[in-house]
């Protein structure tokens, strides 16, 4: 059976029931005497509640502020120095601050009713001015999103190392660029859903919930009600999608929750897509301003860094916003040797919904920040953008590299990896072909993005306890048990929306114990039956939860060969564990005989074992610093100057995620991610009017990438195998969706320089390409 | 978002149709393949009590020809068209311009009557109905009227359309055998509405010159001065100056004069060359 | 209200309905079959999209009130389906799906693209591909089991079995 272990492109176990309409979501289930919910939202960006007016002969069925009794407020601290912490009410009270913020629940017997009643309900503003853009933030007279904050700054940030005024004084070139990633939405197929219920058997409250992280949402919850986690159950089931969105403590699951609790019923709240848009555009939202002091040969000798992220209106628990300008600005020396560097992030608050870390999570940012600046110190200098690269690298020689913003990147061959994708888009060819006019009259450029993405990494001072936040993810469990027929159930606390838990965990399963993938079930997501890990995020699963498989499943090995080694009546160390046996010198017995030996006739078991038996729970302590993967994007374009229409003509990706589990999955990830990436770069923006509304609020506005945007992508992967994750394997989830923009706002501005325009603002939207064109010189134009 | 409470009629035939339009008021709509009206339904958008359901009546789903026109029943969909079930008398235009209709599951409901009452300025059948000349037949419990397109529509989203009347037909006139078409469009992606199109058809042998732009949220606009050099035989010099002075007298943000130009000038070069 | 009667995979249901009740809605919550999904209700991503009389339609933008009398077919309803069966491995074997989310309606699109244009090239399986949303695996797994299948019905051994299919379906249309 070797095609099933590690390395194996396994096709998905878990793909049956989705391909037969059986996967169950939060919408799926229906249970006896459901109520809906539907809420009252605001239609203002900012303004005072001055009263909320049950519709008569419904007030019964309308819940406000007042009426939850003993629900406290979310508040997510940090102790990043200066943080301000928001109370973020579950449902507003004084002061709505932004579109779409809930102020009511109404409860119906259908989801239309609950949506009849909720359009009954009247509520009395008094207007205030809305806190729009980041500069409007920052403005000295701008009006507070939080009254006694003083200001709209939610925490600033500051990062130096390295002799910043030596570097300076060094420099013979100064290049400064600046950098606007809009707004988006991280635009999940499933919305946010919920369905509580109360068990009276457990006396436990149940709560169904479209969600990533089940056991931070069961503790943060818990906080909330005021109720004991004990009781409280959060079951993740089938989640169509999250990226993030999905991983913080929603007022709609608080409010759902504590209706089932107290009405002694069960209630629903699905999110309708018009909803979702309005409420949830909450990604990205970011400028960076960059300064690069590079000496004659284009070797940056320092950098400096100005990043402000416009977090909306609240910090999510246990996200607090201020992780992703610290992440912004922590990354932004890239994949380069720069040894002197000075940075500031400023996180500010603004009428807008809560900002939350969407797949890359601040990463694309420091990608444009530093593949754009690399271009301009090119031109600068008077080098290719390939070379100037080359000669900036952290070199395979320098590994591991200590950067000067504290990364302990363990591997990477960064030059191999940009050279063969140079290769794959036959760079020459391009570059040549530049050299005269297209018949179309289209434009050509080539862009490059290079970047690390660290993953899996852990508690410590490198990891997410330096974000100071409420919740820092520690070890990563997993339960294995040998069942009675010799067959396997995993349990792991992390979460599969997508990512193929229930594959290669049982690859990994297959690796060490020689068990059919096919024999062996793969359990998550419900914070009763399942270890309890955090989650899924920040691309850590495989290497942490699958190390922790990889640990219970060698656990296990000890009573299952002692074991059978008893039954073939011979030496333990004569025997292995293979092909889904404990093989020994003249026999072998099916782990199913040590599974019937075991439950049913522990009689026959040897002396001296284990009473724990045939279940294993082990956990996996990650790597602090984490472990580094990384890319290189090269992107061929062709820019319409008529119309602006940006086309991709090829687009390659090499990879390094240190030894690949299942390529199949991985392949996976990375165009899925680049699909993203590809939506960051071109398409996809949440719009605002001046008055804080948004307007991208229908699937007709807010464009994402569709089949037929997407490229035919070239991708090859280096396996340079991690030394601290089992098997030598990194995380590998966001990776293609970090260097898109960078590399296609490279590409384009390549394309538009013989125009002497350039872009450096995404999405690059063919209204900005033709505005931009618009402003070059008339000669250059024509 | 769930619809507001509605009342579901299906209509028999075109005169039940009538009948029931008899007592209609502003709160009745009309409903056919769905695909416009829906989305705003679901959006409360559109909050009408009673919808008239007239999808089933098979006399509203033929085309045939008479007389020099083809007669298109208002439910026929985008999907038919597509697929070549019309007789063609527009030499592929009107296939060409339903394929780049949405997707697929929107063209097998969505029909042209629907699309033209919804009068998104936007929507393909808009701009290459008004490009034909085509005209549209209504029928009200008193009369019956006949209108251009450009009679048809008053605005985005707004129609003449009275509360008791409704789109019986809508005839396109055959093109002569020598007549040719160009059509550019540009939309950000495949299917979407158009951010910019242009539509262009000479028919010299019916003295038939017509050029339209469609754009966002705006009527379809005639180029009178490039139907003019058109019409005239003339340099493409000329015409190309035709197009910008009647850009000019249309309200255009600078940075998208361009793409205005770029697609009209591109439907002209298909429709003469 | 109405009472309405709509044969969803071969069964009659005949149920009383609020007549703004979308089609999607009903075969959810009135035939209990759920791997319909609802995911704009603005008929754009496709993920409701199932098939009504033979043609592949948004099920969030039709009303159940317009489906009376007609037949219907669910991503549940496709057993013995050679061509469904040669489309849900090609899905498996490229990793065609994550999180299943949109899978009901992509296959939905693919079973119309492969039986109404077997001659599909790449270019025109993206386009047909457009009106289905994934924001998971970026399509090109996608692309690429619609391939497999068109591959597989040109050649002759699994295609004269799809081909039967496709007659079969046909036959059973109103």
């Amino acid at each position: 059976m070797s095609g099933f272990g590690i390395g194996a492109s396994l096709p998905r176990l878990e793909d049956d029931r989705f391909l037969n309409g059986r996967g169950q979501f939060c919408s799926d289930i229906f249970l006896p005497g459901m109520l809906h919910a539907a809420f009252v939202r605001s239609p203002h960006a900012h303004a005072r509640i001055l009263r909320v007016k049950k519709p008569a002969g419904l007030e019964r069925q309308v819940f406000a502020a007042a009426d939850l009794a003993g629900v406290g407020r979310i508040r997510s601290t940090a102790t990043l120095p200066g943080f301000k912490p928001s109370d973020w009410p579950v449902l507003a009270n004084d002061k709505v601050r932004h579109v779409g913020e809930p102020i009511a629940m109404a409860l119906g017997s259908s989801a239309a009713e609950a949506e009849d009643i909720a359009a009954l309900v009247e509520v009395e503003f008094e207007e205030l001015p809305a806190v729009v853009s980041m500069w409007d933030a920052l403005k000295a007279d701008a009006p507070l999103v939080h009254d006694d904050w003083g200001n709209n700054v939610l925490v600033e940030l500051k990062l130096e190392g390295g002799d910043l005024a030596r570097a300076k004084a060094a420099a013979a070139h100064v290049v400064e660029r600046s950098f606007r990633m809009n707004r988006q939405h991280p635009l999940t197929l499933e919305g946010r859903g919920c369905v509580a219920s109360y068990d009276g058997r457990l006396d436990e409250l149940v709560v169904h919930v479209s969600h990533q992280l089940p056991v931070p949402l069961q503790i943060g919850l818990a906080q909330v009600l005021g109720m004991s986690q004990r009781r409280l159950r959060v079951i993740a089931p089938d989640v169509g999608a999250s990226f993030g969105l999905k991983s913080y403590v929603e007022s709609e699951t608080v409010c759902v929750a504590w209706a089932a609790a107290e009405l002694r019923k069960p209630v629903r709240w699905i999110q309708d897509r018009y909803e979702s848009l309005v409420c949830d555009a909450n990604c990205r939202d970011y400028h960076c301003k960059i300064t690069a002091y590079a000496d004659a040969t284009g070797r940056v000798l320092g950098m400096e860094c100005d990043v402000i992220v416009d977090s909306g209106a609240y910090s999510p628990w246990p996200w607090p916003a201020g992780i992703e300008g610290g992440l912004a600005m922590g990354n932004m020396q890239g994949c380069y040797d720069i040894r002197a560097f000075r940075g500031r992030a400023v996180n500010v608050v603004s009428n807008k919904p809560a900002g939350q870390p969407f797949r890359g999570v601040a990463r694309p940012l420091s990608c444009c920040g530093h593949e754009v600046l690399m271009d301009a110190v090119a031109d600068a200098v008077g080098i290719d953008p390939l070379e100037v690269r080359l000669r900036n690298f952290v070199q395979p020689e320098q590994m591991p590299y200590t950067s000067i913003t504290k990364k302990m990147i363990d591997s990477g061959d960064y030059p191999t990896a940009l050279k063969r994708a140079a290769a794959m888009i036959d760079l020459p060819a391009i570059r040549n072909r530049q050299r005269n006019p297209e018949t179309d009259g289209r434009l050509i450029g080539v862009g490059f993005a290079c970047f690390y993405e660290q993953t899996a990494y852990g508690t410590g001072p490198f990891g997410y306890s330096a974000w100071g936040i409420e919740l820092v993810p520690g070890m990563e469990p997993a339960v294995a048990r040998l069942t009675g027929d010799g067959e396997l159930i995993i349990e792991v606390g992390s979460h599969s929306h997508g990512q193929g838990h229930e594959t290669v965990f049982a690859q990994v399963a297959h690796e060490i114990l020689g068990i059919d993938p096919h024999k062996v079930s793969v359990r998550f997501g419900d914070t009763s039956t399942s270890p309890a890990g955090t989650g899924t995020y920040t691309s850590r699963s495989m290497v942490t939860t699958g190390g922790a498989v990889a640990e219970a499943c060698r656990a296990l090995q000890a009573p299952i060969a002692k074991i059978g080694a008893h039954l073939l009546q011979c030496k333990e160390d004569d025997v292995q564990i293979r092909g889904g046996r404990v093989v020994g010198p003249s026999g072998n017995v099916e782990l199913a005989a040590i599974g019937r030996a075991w439950y049913h006739h522990p009689e026959e078991l040897p002396d001296g074992l284990d009473p724990t038996g045939l279940t294993a729970t082990a956990g996996h302590k990650a790597h602090d610093p984490g472990v580094f993967a990384y890319s290189a994007h090269a992107a061929v374009v062709a820019v319409d100057p008529e119309t602006g229409g940006v086309e991709i003509l090829d687009y390659a990706i090499v990879a390094d995620c240190g030894k690949r589990v299942n390529p199949l999955l991985v392949e996976g990830q990375i165009v899925g991610g680049f699909s993203n990436g590809l939506g960051n770069a071109l398409y996809e923006e949440s719009t605002y009017d001046e008055l804080g509304q948004p307007t991208a609020t229908t699937l007709a506005d807010y464009t994402a990438p569709t089949a037929p945007s997407m490229p035919d992508l070239k991708l090859e992967f280096i396996e340079t195998p991690s030394p601290f994750a089992a098997f030598g394997m990194k995380g590998i989830g966001e990776n293609g969706a970090i260097g898109p923009p960078a590399a296609i706002a490279n590409a384009v501005n390549d394309a538009l320089r013989p125009l002497g325009v350039a872009i450096f603002e995404t999405p690059i939207t063919a209204h900005r390409v033709r505005a931009a064109i618009a402003t070059a010189r008339p000669k250059a134009r024509s | 978002m769930k619809p507001s409470p509605l009342d579901y009629t299906r209509a028999s035939s075109l005169d039940h149709v009538v009948e029931l339009l008899a007592n209609a008021t502003d709160e009745t709509r009309i409903i056919a393949g769905g695909q416009s009206l829906g989305p705003l339904l679901n959006l409360r958008l559109a909050s009408p009590r009673r919808l008239i359901d007239i999808s089933h009546i098979d006399e509203l789903r033929r085309a045939r020809i008479e007389g020099t026109d083809l007669a298109i029943g208002p439910c026929v969909t985008h999907a038919q068209v597509e697929d070549g079930e019309l007789p063609d008398v527009t030499h592929g235009l009107m296939q060409h311009v339903a394929r780049g209709i949405a997707y697929r599951a929107v063209r097998n409901r969505g029909t042209i009557g629907g699309s033209l009452a919804h009068a998104d300025p936007a929507a393909d059948w808009i701009a290459t109905m008004a490009a034909l000349g085509a005209r549209v037949q209504l029928r009200g419990c008193r009369d019956e009227r006949v209108l251009e397109i450009e009679e048809l529509i008053n605005g985005p989203l707004s129609t003449v359309i009275a509360p008791d009347e409704v789109i019986t037909s809508i005839r396109v006139p055959r093109l002569s055998s020598g007549a040719r078409w160009g059509h550019s469009k540009f939309a950000r992606k495949l299917g979407d509405f158009a951010d910019s199109m242009a539509i262009v058809v000479v028919d010299r042998d019916r003295s038939f010159v017509s050029g339209v732009l469609a754009r966002r949220a705006e009527p379809p606009a005639r180029l009178p001065r490039m139907i003019a050099a058109l019409t005239a035989p003339d340099l493409q010099g000329a015409i190309d100056d035709a197009i910008d002075s009647d850009l000019k007298s249309l309200r255009i943000e600078a940075e998208d004069v361009r793409l205005h130009r770029a697609m009209i000038r591109r439907a002209t070069r298909e429709a003469t060359r | 209200m109405k009472t309405v009667n709509v044969r969803v995979n071969g069964a009659t249901y005949a149920r009383t309905i609020d007549d703004r009740l979308s089609l999607a809605d009903f075969v959810r919550e009135h035939c209990l079959l759920t791997g319909t999904h609802v995911g704009c209700e603005h008929g754009v991503c496709g993920a409701c999209t199932l098939v009504l009389n033979g043609k592949p339609v948004r099920s969030c933008i039709t009303l159940a009130a317009a489906a009376d009398g007609a037949d219907v077919r669910t991503v549940e309803g496709y057993d013995g389906d050679v061509v469904m069966a040669a489309i849900r491995r090609a899905f498996n074997l490229r990793h065609g799906l994550q999180c299943g989310f949109c899978t009901p309606g992509m296959l939905a699109t693919a079973y119309d693209i492969v039986t109404r244009l077997p001659d599909a090239g790449r270019e025109r399986i993206k386009a047909e591909l457009g009106g289905n949303l994934c924001r998971c695996t970026g399509y090109l797994s996608i692309v690429q089991a619609i391939e497999d299948v068109l591959t597989e019905m040109r050649g002759n051994a699994g295609g004269s079995a799809a081909r039967d299919q496709i007659i079969a379906n046909e036959e059973c249309m109103p």
